[in-house]
C-alpha cells in the first residue's frame, strides 16, 4: 500500500524526501529510504555519485575502539561496522576485514593502548587483543623493530568507498529513487503549505525544468553542508574542510603489511596510516590540514614529506619512489567536532553534516538513524515487500581463477579483449561499468580499475574513451574525465578549416 | 659595401652538437669555426645557403582501422616553404585502401619533385 | 598468417612490436618453422606505428624511414615467411609441463582463454612511460595531463589534439618530437622544461623541433605544481639546484591547458615478474646470459622489455639474436655455458648481457652515467677503445671478438669508461 502523496504547484508531483548530496552518506540514506513506499530524489552536483570526498576517502571500516566514548560518532561507528558483511553480500563492493593494529613505540603509548582497549570493549568492539613486540614481529615482520606492542582489532577492514557509493546509489535507483546528476543546489525556499522548493543549476538541469518540491530535505552535502543549510537558515553550525593527502604505491609492495597500521592517535587525527587496500596496492596517508577552500584539493611537497616520514617510522621499507598516484580529499569537519545528525531549527529540514572519520564506517548506521528520525517527524515509513537489496557485483576478471576466466570468455567474448593491461581489465567490464552508471573516464576507472595501475591510463585511456563515446552516443572528444569542464581532447579541424576555426566553440574558453 | 655578419648554429650531425659560428659578407661565406669535424662546416654552409627541413603529419582517412593516415615528404623542402606545405596537406584526405609509398599530392607547395606520400599500408576494414 | 593461432609452436613471441617481429624472424633464421607472435593491439608494429617522424633505420637499412615504414617492413617479412600473428591477444601467464614444454596462456577475443604449447618463449613486451606519480608532481588532478606517448597516440592514430596550449616536462626525444608535432597542428607549446642541466634528446631534435619553432627549452627547471580544478589551467615551474631541488623563491606560473610528461621509460615487466624472473634493478629488465636467455629456462628477452633502447635499429639487432637463440633452444641445440660475469665499472650505469661465453663474438650494450668527451672504453685488460664522447642518452654498443676472450681465464670482466687522462671516474 502506498500512501497518497501531495501534488505540488503546477501539478508537479511532490517528493517525500529530497536528499542533497550523493556522497556515501547521501547514497546510503537514499537506499535506506527506498525500502519504504516513498517518493525520493537525490541531487548531486558532480557527474557521478561518490565523486567528492567519498572518492578520496582512505577506505577504512574502523573497528571503533579509537573513537571517544559517549559521542554520536562512536555509537554509529560500532553499529555501522557490524552492518558491512551483509552489505557486502548484497552490493558486491570490494571489502575485506583485514584487521587493524594500533602500534606503540614506548611505554606511554602502550598505556594509552590499554586504555583504548578498555574503552573499545565498553563500546562493544569485538575481539580486541594486546600484542607484545614478539607477536607483532611474527605477524607483521616488515614493521619497524622499534615498536614495542600493538592493539589488534580484528573487525576493522578495508573497502573501496567509491564502489560502495556506486552500489548504494544503483540499488536506490532500482528501488525507485530518482538520481539527478550535475544538479547543484542553488536555492531552497519554503513551500506554501509545507515542504520545500529546491532550485538547482548545472549542466544536468534541463532548460526550463521545474524546481524539485519535497516535504522533507536531508542535507548530506559534505563539505558544503553549512552553505546548503544557510539557504534555509538552518546553519547553526559551520564546516571547515580538512585536507588529507594520500599516496598510492605500486602493487609490487603487496603483502608488506597485511593489516591496517595506525600510530597511536592524537586528539586531532587518527594519524598517518599504512593501508593494504582491497585491490592489493598499499596506500599511505592521510595528512590533516585545515583550509578554507572547498574545491581546491592539491597534493603538496610538504604533504608527501610528512606522509613518508611518518610511515617510514612504522615500516622503514616503504619507498616514496614506489608512488604511482597521489591525491587529496577534504573531510567535512563540523564546528561541534561530532556528527550533526537530525532535524534542524527549520521544520522538515534535516542536517546530516560534519560526517568526517569514521563517517564511511558509520554511513549505513547513519542512514538507519536518519530514517528513524524522519519517521518520528511524520514521514510515513511503510515497508515495501518488493524492495530489492542486491545489485550485481562487478565481474573482477583480474581476481578470477583460470577456470572462471575461461567460463567468462566463453559466455561473453568481450572478456577476451583486454583494455587495461596493468590491472587486467577487459572490454566486457567497461561495458558493464557503463551499464551500472559510469558516464566518465573516472566513472569507468573507479568501477573497473582501468587506469588505476602503474601506467596510470597511458595504455587504456583512448580505448575507454572510444567505448564510452560509442555507448553514450557522443563524439570521442565529448568524453570527459569527470564531467563538465574536464574535457580530454579537441577534434582536429576538418579539411579546409584552419587552426583558428577550431578555437570557436571549443569545449573550454581561455579565461 | 656590405658589412660582415655572424650566424650561429648548433651542428646536428652528431650528439656532440658543436656550436658553429659562420661569418659572412652578404651571400659570401668568409669563415666557419667551432666544428670538431668537417661535417660541421658542411652543415653550417647548407643552413646558411639553403636550409631544408622535412616533416611528417597525418591526413584523415575513411574506411581504415584508424582515423589518420601518416604521411611524409618524399624529400626535404626549403624551410620557408614548410607552412605552405602544411596548409596544403591540411586539405588532403584519403580513403582506404592506401598502399605504402602511395603519392597523395605531387610537387607540394610548388616545389618540383617533393611529394606527399603515405607512410604505411592501410587496408579497407569493414566495421 | 595474420589472425591464426594453433595449439603448438616452436617459439612463441610475446609482443608484436619491432622487437617481437625481429625475434620471430630470428627464430625462423635458426631453422624452426612454427612461430607465433601474440599482439595486444589490433595490428602488429608496436609503438612505431604512432612514431610518424623520420629517423629510423639508418643503421639497419642504411636509409632514413618513418616509424610506420620501419614497422611495415617487418610486418611484411613476417607475413611472407608465414609467422602467425594473433592480434587483440594478451599473454596472462606461462607454465611448464612435465615434458618440459612451455605452456603459454593467451587471452583473446576469438580464442577465449587458450593454452599454446611451445619449446621457447621470447619476451618482447616493450616499455611503458613514467607517469606523474613517479616524479610526484604536487597540485590538483585535472584533465589535461598526458604522457607524451599517449598524446602521440591520440594525435597520430586517433586524430585528436590534447589541448590548445601545452607545457612539456622532459626533453627526451618523445617530448621534443611532440613539441614540433603539436606546433604543426596549431597547438601552441609554451615551453619545454628539463630537470637536468642538459637535454636528454638528440641535438638534431632540439634544433629542428624546438629552435625552428621558437619553443624555449628551460634547462635545470621543473614543474613544481599543477593548477586547475576540472582541466589544467597553469603549471608552476621553478629552477632546481645541483641536487635537483626546486627553488620556490624563483618559481613562476605558466598558463596552459595541457601538460605533457616525457620523463622516461620503464621496461614493461609485469609478466616477467609474475614468472619470477631474476630482474636487474638498474635496467628494470630481466637478467640475461649471452644468448639473451633469462633465469627461466627457455624464456628469452629482447628490446625495450630488456632495457630501454634509444634506437630501434639496435632493438632489431638484439631481437634477431634473441629469436635465433630461442629457435636453437626449441631445436634443442645447446650453447656452452657462460663463464664470465660482465660487471659495470667506472661511469657505466649498466651493461648487457650479464654474462659472456668464450666461444664466440658478443655484442655488448651499455650506458654511461655521465657525459665524458673524449674518453676511453676499457674492457678489463682485454680491450681499450677511444671514444669521442659518451652521453647517458646514447647507448654504447661494442663487439668483442672470440680471439680476445679465448685467452681470458678469469670469471669477472669489468667495463669502465674513463677520461682520456686514464684516471677512473670517482
Amino acid at each position: 500500500m502506498r500512501p497518497a502523496t501531495d501534488t505540488g504547484r503546477d501539478g508537479v508531483d511532490m517528493y517525500d524526501v529530497a536528499i542533497l548530496g550523493g556522497g556515501v552518506v547521501g547514497c546510503a540514506i537514499a537506499r535506506e529510504l527506498s525500502r519504504y513506499h516513498l517518493r525520493c530524489v537525490l541531487l548531486e552536483r558532480f557527474a557521478e555519485v561518490g565523486f567528492g570526498t567519498t572518492k578520496t576517502n582512505s577506505g577504512i571500516i574502523h573497528a571503533g575502539q579509537q573513537t571517544m566514548p559517549g559521542t554520536l560518532k562512536g555509537l554509529l561507528e560500532v553499529r555501522g561496522n557490524a552492518m558491512f558483511d551483509r552489505l557486502q553480500r548484497e552490493l558486491g563492493f570490494g571489502f575485506r576485514r583485514c584487521g587493524e593494529l594500533v602500534v606503540a613505540s614506548n611505554d606511554e603509548e602502550l598505556a594509552s593502548l590499554a586504555k583504548m582497549k578498555a574503552d573499545g570493549e565498553a563500546k562493544g568492539v569485538p575481539g580486541l587483543e594486546m600484542w607484545d613486540a614478539a607477536r607483532l614481529r611474527r605477524e607483521e615482520p616488515n614493521l619497524s623493530h622499534h615498536l614495542t606492542g600493538a592493539l589488534f582489532a580484528p573487525s576493522a577492514g578495508v573497502i573501496n568507498p567509491y564502489e560502495f557509493a556506486f552500489a548504494l546509489a544503483e540499488c536506490a535507483l532500482r528501488n525507485g529513487v530518482e538520481v539527478r546528476l550535475e544538479h547543484e543546489v542553488a536555492a531552497i525556499a519554503p513551500r506554501p503549505g509545507g515542504g520545500f522548493v529546491i532550485t538547482s543549476t548545472g549542466p544536468g538541469v534541463p532548460a526550463g525544468a521545474p524546481p524539485v518540491e519535497a516535504r522533507f530535505v536531508v542535507n548530506a552535502a559534505g563539505v558544503h553542508a553549512d552553505q546548503v543549510a544557510a539557504l534555509v537558515g538552518a546553519d547553526d553550525f559551520s564546516i571547515r574542510p580538512r585536507r588529507g593527502e594520500e599516496y598510492m604505491l605500486d602493487r609490487r609492495l603487496e603483502g608488506i603489511v597485511t593489516r591496517l597500521i595506525f600510530p597511536v592517535p592524537t586528539p586531532a587525527s587518527k594519524g598517518i596510516l599504512i593501508i593494504p587496500t582491497y585491490d592489493g596496492t598499499i596506500m599511505v596517508g592521510p595528512t590533516a590540514h585545515d583550509q578554507d577552500d572547498r574545491f581546491d584539493v592539491p597534493t603538496t611537497v610538504e604533504g608527501s614529506e610528512e606522509v613518508f616520514a611518518a610511515v617510514r617510522r612504522l615500516c622503514p621499507s616503504l619507498d616514496p619512489r614506489a608512488t604511482i598516484a597521489e591525491f587529496a580529499g577534504l573531510r567535512a569537519v563540523s564546528s561541534s567536532g561530532d556528527f550533526i545528525i537530525g532535524p534542524s531549527r527549520v521544520p522538515g529540514f534535516f542536517n546530516v553534516a560534519g560526517i568526517q572519520s569514521p563517517g564511511l564506517t558509520a554511513s549505513p548506521a547513519i542512514a538507519v538513524h536518519v530514517t528513524e528520525l524522519l519517521g518520528r517527524a511524520g514521514l510515513p515509513l511503510v515497508a515495501r515487500d518488493d524492495f530489492e537489496p542486491s545489485v550485481a557485483p562487478p565481474a573482477r576478471f583480474a581476481q578470477r581463477t583460470h577456470e572462471e576466466r575461461q567460463a567468462l570468455v566463453a559466455a561473453q567474448p568481450l572478456f577476451g579483449r583486454l583494455v587495461c593491461r596493468c590491472e587486467l581489465v577487459t572490454e566486457a567490464e567497461v561495458h558493464e561499468a557503463v551499464d551500472h552508471g559510469a558516464r566518465t573516464l573516472d566513472g569507468v576507472k573507479f568501477r573497473t580499475r582501468a587506469g588505476m595501475g602503474r601506467c596510470q591510463g597511458g595504455f587504456c585511456t583512448s580505448r575507454v574513451m572510444r567505448i564510452l563515446a560509442d555507448r553514450l552516443g557522443v563524439p570521442f572528444h565529448e568524453v570527459t574525465k569527470r564531467g563538465a569542464g574536464s574535457w580530454m581532447v579537441l577534434p582536429m579541424e576538418p579539411a579546409g578549416e584552419g587552426p583558428e576555426a577550431r578555437k570557436e566553440g571549443a569545449p573550454c574558453s581561455d579565461a | 659595401m656590405t658589412e660582415t655578419t655572424v650566424q650561429h648554429y648548433v651542428c646536428i650531425s652528431c650528439p656532440i652538437g658543436c656550436p658553429l659560428r659562420l661569418v659572412h659578407e652578404g651571400d659570401q661565406i668568409l669563415e666557419i669555426e667551432g666544428q670538431e669535424c668537417n661535417r660541421g662546416a658542411k652543415y653550417a654552409r647548407q643552413e646558411f645557403t639553403d636550409p631544408r627541413r622535412t616533416f611528417s603529419t597525418t591526413v584523415p582517412i575513411t574506411g581504415a582501422l584508424y582515423g589518420r593516415l601518416p604521411v611524409k615528404l618524399s624529400a626535404p623542402l626549403p624551410r620557408p616553404a614548410i607552412p605552405a606545405a602544411m596548409e596544403a596537406i591540411r586539405q588532403l584526405s584519403a580513403e582506404a585502401p592506401v598502399r605504402l609509398g602511395q603519392v597523395l599530392l605531387r610537387d607540394v607547395a610548388g616545389v618540383a619533385g617533393v611529394d606527399v606520400v603515405s607512410c604505411r599500408t592501410m587496408d579497407r576494414v569493414t566495421m | 598468417m595474420f589472425g591464426r593461432m594453433n595449439r603448438r609452436y616452436d617459439v612463441v613471441v610475446v609482443g608484436g612490436g619491432p622487437a617481437g617481429l625481429a625475434a620471430a624472424l630470428g627464430a625462423l633464421d635458426s631453422g624452426v618453422s612454427r612461430v607465433l607472435v601474440v599482439e595486444r593491439e589490433p595490428e602488429a608494429g608496436g609503438i612505431l606505428r604512432q612514431c610518424i617522424h623520420a629517423g629510423f633505420g639508418l643503421h639497419h637499412f642504411r636509409e632514413e624511414l618513418t616509424g610506420p615504414e620501419y614497422a611495415e617492413r617487418f610486418v611484411l617479412q613476417a607475413m611472407d615467411r608465414d609467422v602467425d600473428v594473433v592480434p587483440h591477444a594478451y599473454v596472462t601467464g606461462l607454465a611448464v609441463d612435465s615434458s618440459g614444454h612451455r605452456l603459454v596462456r593467451v587471452l583473446s577475443e576469438r580464442g577465449g582463454l587458450s593454452t599454446v604449447e611451445c619449446r621457447a618463449v621470447v619476451l618482447a613486451m616493450g616499455c611503458r612511460e613514467r607517469t606523474r606519480g613517479a616524479v610526484r608532481i604536487p597540485g590538483t588532478r585535472p584533465a589535461g595531463i598526458f604522457t607524451a606517448g599517449l598524446a602521440q597516440k591520440l594525435v597520430n592514430l586517433d586524430g585528436y589534439l590534447p589541448g590548445r596550449r601545452a607545457v612539456i616536462l622532459g626533453s627526451g626525444d618523445i617530448g621534443l618530437i611532440m613539441a614540433r608535432r603539436l606546433m604543426l597542428e596549431g597547438v601552441s607549446v609554451a615551453g619545454v622544461y628539463e630537470l637536468m642541466p642538459y637535454s636528454n634528446g638528440l641535438t638534431r631534435n632540439v634544433v629542428q623541433c624546438l629552435d625552428d619553432f621558437g619553443i624555449p627549452l628551460h634547462l635545470s627547471t621543473t614543474v613544481t605544481r599543477i593548477h586547475g580544478r576540472d582541466r589544467v589551467e597553469a603549471v608552476t615551474v621553478a629552477p632546481v639546484d645541483e641536487t635537483g631541488r626546486p627553488d620556490p623563491e624563483k618559481s613562476w606560473d605558466v598558463p596552459c591547458d595541457t601538460l605533457l610528461l616525457s620523463i622516461g621509460l620503464i621496461p614493461e615487466n609485469e609478466l616477467s615478474e609474475s614468472l619470477g624472473l631474476a630482474l636487474d634493478v638498474v635496467t628494470g629488465g630481466p637478467k640475461v646470459d649471452s644468448t639473451l636467455a633469462t633465469s627461466l629456462p627457455g624464456v628469452f628477452a629482447c628490446g625495450n622489455v630488456l632495457h630501454v633502447h634509444d634506437l630501434v635499429d639496435f632493438v632489431t639487432e638484439e631481437a634477431l639474436r634473441a629469436g635465433r637463440f630461442a629457435g636453437e633452444h626449441a631445436r634443442q641445440l645447446r650453447r656452452p655455458r657462460d663463464t664470465i660475469q660482465l660487471v659495470p665499472g667506472a661511469n657505466v650505469r649498466y651493461c648487457l648481457p650479464h654474462t659472456l661465453s668464450t666461444d664466440r663474438s658478443h655484442t655488448i650494450y651499455m650506458r654511461a652515467k655521465t657525459r665524458l668527451a673524449p674518453c676511453v672504453l676499457r674492457v678489463g685488460n682485454l680491450l681499450e677503445k677511444r671514444l669521442r664522447f659518451v652521453v647517458p642518452a646514447e647507448m654504447i654498443h661494442l663487439t668483442i671478438q672470440p680471439e680476445l676472450l679465448e685467452r681470458f681465464y678469469e670469471d669477472r670482466l669489468q667495463i669502465d669508461l674513463v677520461p682520456v687522462d686514464g684516471k677512473g671516474a670517482p
